[in-house]
């Protein structure tokens, strides 16, 4: 086979980057500009749109909220997807297949149906449009997104083989999975946690429709100020995008405390 | 009553009877090998031993308590597995000491007992490595201390060395039966080598099939094979297959061999002759005061180190002989040679 000129190449790669990082790069002139409608780069350049969104009352209680939101749906995940998919590895591997079915489910239902469909069972106190409702259909909607590393993970290593040494040692299971398992299928762990906090954070359609006005989320705000002035969205985009990359960073820096006694130990040699 | 004992335990797995009535005692501190062709049911038996898989007949008793029920994790078996399994994210230090600390020992204590360990396996100095920085034949010496850490009542390992290359195997197979005399531990040993499990065990069990087909010492389980699987498992024994005439002799197509024939096979049944190819002596020329001789062809020499072993086709049956490697020179294939045993090599068992 004839291999493309890499001019072509290197074009074809360049038109892919431009494309995923054109509409962000605009999205930050945007946050800063005075006026930009007319003109190839913006008239002239200002802070106040982000003054505006950080003086703006709900701002913090949004944010705080999308976090309480992001990071329950985190624990949760943890709590229940990890545990879940590891005893199906272990003891029941002739459901995974069915397992990974209803994993895919949340992908299928679009997240209207699941809101209006929740609120309708749920329509009693306490959870009728309250934040553990909303956390609830978040965990549901983000479940593919940790069990999907976690389970890869988990295939990764001999979990079977792993889990009787450590049996036969006379560890019992709350030892074994906290730490055999979980030490051994932490970058399965974070990037599980990494994805539902930012598909959670950025979540508006669950939200808007289950909890709404009474416990306003970051992206609910974000819309709102769409609709008023596009510059204030786009410093609220800005906020959120940082707020994505900080929690990644903090997650990975976490990774990398995981993996220094390796490091260490190298170094030592 | 021994200190470990199966009774009667049976597994089965859908319908496939992976282990059918099995019996096995085992004395304390004696060293035993389930040894078998892949499939046999070692494995499973093993893990019955451990726990991990529970009898669906049958009952196991260890230190005179009853176990059958009693979960993996209860147990006090060290387990040593083919495939190391030891944990990726602790050092070896770290490795060795689970077991002492997720049942609550002392620091002192666990950190006395993990150098004691490390000493016993000769890893003193690598208490700060990870698994993957250490060779198979090392990570497993550390699967055995993480083992005898937790001072197991019995020690069960399935296969430890299959993993690793032949020159590591013989030594670490060497240092295995020197710890467990050093510990005078109670050892459960799977393996399908037939020279490792007759090289290191106080007892053999030879299994086919999800049976036993025989347990004795290794000397007996070579020497005195009672079923012919045993004997066709056991070292290449030559099978001569033929009829028997009266108390001392069995005829072998046109020839009578003498051979000591037990008292449970009558005139004129039907018999297998088992000749060791060591016993077998190989001429040139047709010897004179020999018992036992067969006449035939070279077909194949192959040089095996210290012997030279020689296929010999007479009248269409395959016979190997064994011979110093010095006389190789007096041999070629296709040559007329004539073999000869005496008939205390023999041993005659029912061909059923
Ligand atoms: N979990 C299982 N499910 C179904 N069948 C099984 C299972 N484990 C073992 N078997 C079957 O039981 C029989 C005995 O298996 P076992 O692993 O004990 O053999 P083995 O003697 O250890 O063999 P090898 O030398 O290949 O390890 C085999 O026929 C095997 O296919
Ligand atoms: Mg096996």
């Amino acid at each position: 086979m004839k291999q493309r000129p890499l001019v072509l190449q290197s074009l074809l790669v360049a038109l892919f980057v431009a494309y995923m990082i054109l509409p962000i790069i605009a999205t930050y002139i945007f946050s800063i500009a005075t006026k930009w409608d007319i003109t190839l780069m913006p008239e002239g350049y200002t802070l106040e749109w982000y003054q505006t969104a950080f003086d703006h009352p709900y701002f913090s209680i949004t944010l705080t909220n999308s976090f309480i939101v992001s990071i329950a749906a985190v624990l949760v995940g943890l709590l229940f997807i990890v545990p879940t998919t590891y005893w199906v590895h272990t003891r029941v591997p002739s459901a995974k297949p069915l397992l990974d079915l209803l994993m895919i489910l949340p992908f299928g239902i679009p997240a209207v149906v699941l809101a209006l469909a929740l609120i309708r069972v749920y329509a009693f106190p306490p959870f009728a449009r309250s934040p553990f409702l909303l956390i609830s259909a978040c965990v549901i909607f983000s479940m593919p997104f940790m069990y999907r590393p976690v389970s890869n993970s988990l295939m990764a290593i001999d979990v079977h083989t792993l889990t009787e040494s450590a049996l036969s040692l006379g560890a019992n299971t709350l030892q074994i999975l906290l730490r055999v398992i979980a030490p051994n299928i932490l970058p399965g762990i974070l990037s599980g946690s990494l994805l539902v906090f930012a598909t959670v954070f950025a979540e508006f359609t669950l939200a808007n429709l289950i909890t709404g006005a009474s416990f306003k989320t970051f992206p609910i705000l974000l819309v709102e100020f769409t609709r008023r002035d596009g510059r204030i969205a786009a410093a609220l985009s800005v906020i959120s995008f940082t707020v994505a990359w900080l929690a990644s960073i903090a997650i990975l820096w976490g990774s990398g405390r995981g993996r220094k006694p390796t490091e260490e130990a190298l170094g030592a040699r | 009553m021994a200190y470990l004992e199966l009774q009667n335990v049976s597994k089965l797995f859908g319908a496939v009877a992976a282990v059918k009535d099995f019996n096995l005692a085992v004395e304390k501190g004696a060293f035993v090998s389930l040894l078998g062709p892949s499939g046999c049911g070692k494995t499973t038996t093993l893990r019955m031993i451990a726990g991990f898989e529970m009898p669906d007949a049958g009952a196991l008793t260890l230190d005179g308590m009853d176990i059958t029920s009693v979960p993996p994790n209860k147990r006090g078996t060290g387990m040593v597995f083919q495939a190391y399994a030891l944990f990726p994210n602790m050092n070896v230090r770290d490795n060795v000491a689970f077991g002492l600390e997720v049942t609550g020992h002392p620091k002192q204590e666990i950190d006395e007992r993990v150098r004691e360990m490390l000493a016993l396996v000769r890893l003193d100095d690598t208490a700060k490595r990870f698994p993957h920085q250490l060779s198979g034949g090392q990570q497993q010496r550390i699967a055995l201390a993480r083992a005898l850490a937790i001072r197991p009542r019995v020690l069960l390992l399935d296969e430890p060395l299959s993993a690793l290359d032949a020159v590591v195997r013989v030594a670490l197979r060497g240092e295995i039966r020197r710890i467990q005399l050093e510990l005078g531990i109670t050892t459960v040993y799977v393996t399908h080598d037939q020279e490792e499990a007759l090289s290191i065990s106080d007892r053999v069990v030879v299994m086919n099939q999800g049976l036993i087909e025989q347990t004795g010492s290794p000397e007996e389980i070579y020497r005195q094979p009672q079923t012919r699987f045993v004997a066709a498992f056991i070292g290449t024994a030559n099978q001569l297959n033929g009829v028997v005439v009266d108390r001392t002799q069995v005829r072998f197509g046109e020839i009578l061999l003498r051979a000591p024939v037990p008292s449970g096979l009558n005139e004129s049944s039907k018999a297998v002759v088992l000749v060791r190819p060591e016993s077998i002596a190989i001429h040139a020329a047709a010897p004179t005061d020999a018992h036992n001789v067969l006449e035939g062809t070279i077909q194949t020499i192959t040089f095996l180190g210290p012997i030279t072993r020689v296929g010999v086709d007479v009248g269409g049956t395959r016979v190997v002989a064994d011979m110093a490697a010095s006389n190789r020179a007096a041999f070629t294939h296709t040559q007329h040679v004539w073999l000869s045993f005496p008939p205390d090599a023999c041993q005659v068992m029912a061909n059923q």
